[in-house]
């Protein structure tokens, strides 16, 4: 008799039963996601196929011409290319980093690690175009490592790296590297700090360790903080633009000019349908170079 | 021949702090060393010295007669079975046992053999192909006793092994352990705050407290002759009935008390221990050499026995009583004991 009193005295809740109830539970979430992504999406995938005509930002059409002038015209391709190689070796700079930081910040205890998560946190507190601005103040020939460098007589002239490769690659670097920290640290977070102490025991150098266990263990935040990095750099262009060389001509920066400059919308939808498809690309593959070692940690 | 482990003059500090004051102790070849300890006492830190997890600021550690306070862990001839197991997650069970042998350069025809051995002697047969979180805990912990074992340390160093287990396993896996030591005659340096689980295993055991070792003996030793105070009430319980000797040997409320003492003790704050196993009541009591009179507060019921509280004085002592005796709470009651039974420290 107990337990039908005791049944009978749960408070009474609201049930969501069968696929309809479920279904509507996502509802919100889903309005959200089709409202502000999905129909913008397909908006664009359609104008990519609008014509360019006159004075006109596009005019009703349907035709592959901009999908043919991408592929035709070399220098689209180039710049596609160029965006994709910065877009690699910045994402492979920033996990290298991350992961150094990442690893410091684990196996501190204290104050010291609150002070290095402050530090690895101050990036995203300022807006990129400030950022921007503290690069100009630090890469030109008068700037601070200019001085810095002259100064300790490392070099006897002073030297500018503004507008190069290199000061592109490091204002993106510098962005993307608190997301990859972070990605990174939790996954750090995670692991059993004993388990290095294990390996060492039983007869692993550091090396060894790193290779054995740290490095698999780890893996599966590499491959998360590097596709982030990439995802977010292939399609930025304000650093790039404003720290690179003339000739860093990314795909961001050429679907802002056909919009704004050209009023072509349909090409720089057109560009901007195969910049999400590389995106997706690199997204799949991540999931299948993830997939395979998440069973182990449960 | 030299004996396996030896430690010298060992200390330790973090900050400001002491973790090892002075250590020394040798260990024989084959012996089952257990350091015990509260939290804090400074147990865990001399076996991670030993292991090579933390550099020591003076004194020596010899394995086999060979120095080795200043090599890596890497290079010492220590497996260390951890609290938590440490397995690692991403490998099976088979190539958690062999990465020792492995990193060690053990041959790879005679990793194999090893390993199906050391699965055995663990009793883990079939589960080679496992990752540790398809393990129970004592599974678990079995893989890292096989995993430490397998590479046929000097030492093998046990840092609370079983304590994160539940009861019946714990006491299951001691016995496991001890009759793996029996079998294969390791050297073990086994860290715990479990007494009884030092009492069980160990050769020997030294007792630490504040980084220092208050004594270093056969358990039964440690147990019936107690080098000090700090180990007598830390080894089992006690009751404590504090007496001040002032003129007349007095009882905690001022009355004067009368104890048969082979010596009669100086003037000044004393200290009287007796086990409540050996603390009689009531009518038992009468034919004690020792006796005080107290009022029963209340009483547990513990399985074997009933526990009576009892206020004596205002300090609360406890009797074990084998059956329930004829008092409720409020009964006043007479407390004797045997003189021999007795601890007094000043």
């Amino acid at each position: 008799m107990t337990a039908v009193t005791l049944s009978e005295a749960r408070p009474a809740r609201l049930r969501v039963d069968g696929r309809l109830g479920q279904f509507a539970l996502l509802v919100p979430a889903l309005a959200l996601v089709t409202i502000f992504f999905a129909l913008p999406a397909i908006y664009m995938l359609r104008m990519s196929f609008n014509a360019h005509e006159g004075g006109q930002s596009y005019s009703e059409a349907w035709t592959f011409a901009n999908y043919l002038r991408l592929l035709t015209e070399p220098i689209y391709l180039f710049s596609l290319g160029k965006t994709f190689l910065l877009a690699l070796v910045t994402a492979a700079v920033t996990v290298v980093f991350a992961y150094i930081f990442a690893l410091y910040l684990w196996l501190q205890r204290g104050w010291h690690k609150l002070v290095f998560l402050a530090i690895a946190l101050c990036p995203l507190l300022i807006s990129e175009i400030s950022i921007i601005f503290g690069w100009w103040m630090f890469f030109p020939n008068n700037g601070v490592l200019s001085i810095t460098l002259l100064q300790l007589g490392l070099i006897e002239d002073k030297i500018s790296l503004m507008y190069t490769v290199f000061a592109a690659i490091v204002g993106l670097t510098y962005i993307s590297l608190p997301f990859g920290i972070f990605i990174l640290l939790s996954i750090f977070d995670g692991i059993d700090r004993r388990v290095l102490e294990a390996a060492s025991d039983l007869g692993a150098p550091p090396l060894k360790t790193f290779a054995e266990v740290l490095f698999p263990l780890t893996r599966s935040g590499i491959v998360v903080a590097f596709s982030q990095a990439f995802v977010w750099t292939i399609g930025t262009y304000a650093t790039p633009i404003a720290l690179g060389p003339d000739s860093l001509w990314t795909i961001g920066l050429e679907i802002y000019q056909q919009m704004n400059t050209w009023r072509d919308w349909p090409f720089a939808s057109a560009l901007a349908m195969v910049l999400i498809l590389l995106v997706l690309g690199s997204m799949a593959l991540t999931r299948r170079l993830t997939g395979r070692d998440v069973t182990h940690h449960v | 021949m030299s004996p396996a482990l030896e430690l010298v003059h060992l200390s330790k500090r973090f900050g400001g702090v002491v973790a090892v004051d002075d250590v020394s102790f040798s260990v024989a070849q084959g012996e089952f060393l257990t350091l015990l300890g509260p939290s804090g006492s400074g147990k865990t830190t001399t076996q991670r010295l030993i292991g090579g997890f933390e550099q020591p600021d003076s004194g020596e550690i010899r394995i086999k007669g060979q120095r080795v306070d200043r090599l890596p862990p890497y290079r010492r001839d220590t497996a260390t079975v951890f609290q938590s197991g440490a397995l690692f997650p991403h490998k099976t069970v088979a190539e958690n046992i062999a990465f020792g042998l492995r990193m060690r350069g053990v041959p790879a025809g005679e990793i194999g053999p090893r390993l199906k051995r050391a699965l055995e002697v663990v009793r883990l047969g079939g589960f080679e192909d496992r990752y540790p979180a398809q393990l129970s805990g004592g599974q678990k912990q079995r893989v890292a006793l096989a995993r430490a074992l397998v590479v046929e340390p000097a030492i093998v160093l046990f840092d609370e092994p079983l304590s994160a287990l539940d009861l019946s396993l714990r006491l299951q896996l001691r016995g496991e352990i001890k009759g793996l030591h029996e079998e294969l005659g390791f050297t073990a340096i086994y860290v715990t705050h479990d007494q009884s689980e030092a009492m069980a295993m160990s050769d020997r055991v030294a007792v630490m407290n504040a980084g220092r070792i208050e004594q270093i003996d056969r358990p039964e030793n440690i147990f019936n002759r107690p080098a000090n105070e700090f180990v007598y009430v830390f080894i089992g319980e006690s009751c404590c009935l504090p007496l001040t000797v002032n003129g007349a040997l007095r009882a905690p409320d001022g009355r004067p008390i009368d104890l048969s003492l082979a010596r009669p003790l100086p003037e000044g704050a004393h200290r009287l221990y007796v086990r409540p196993k050996q603390l009689r009541i009531g009518s038992e009591a009468e034919v004690c050499e020792n006796r005080i009179l107290g009022r029963i507060t209340f009483f547990e019921y513990l399985g074997d026995v009933y526990r009576y509280h009892v206020d004596v004085g205002g300090v609360g002592l406890f009797v074990d009583h084998a059956g329930m005796a004829p008092f409720g709470p409020g009964d006043q009651v007479l407390l004797g004991w045997s003189s021999r039974d007795m601890t007094v420290f000043q």
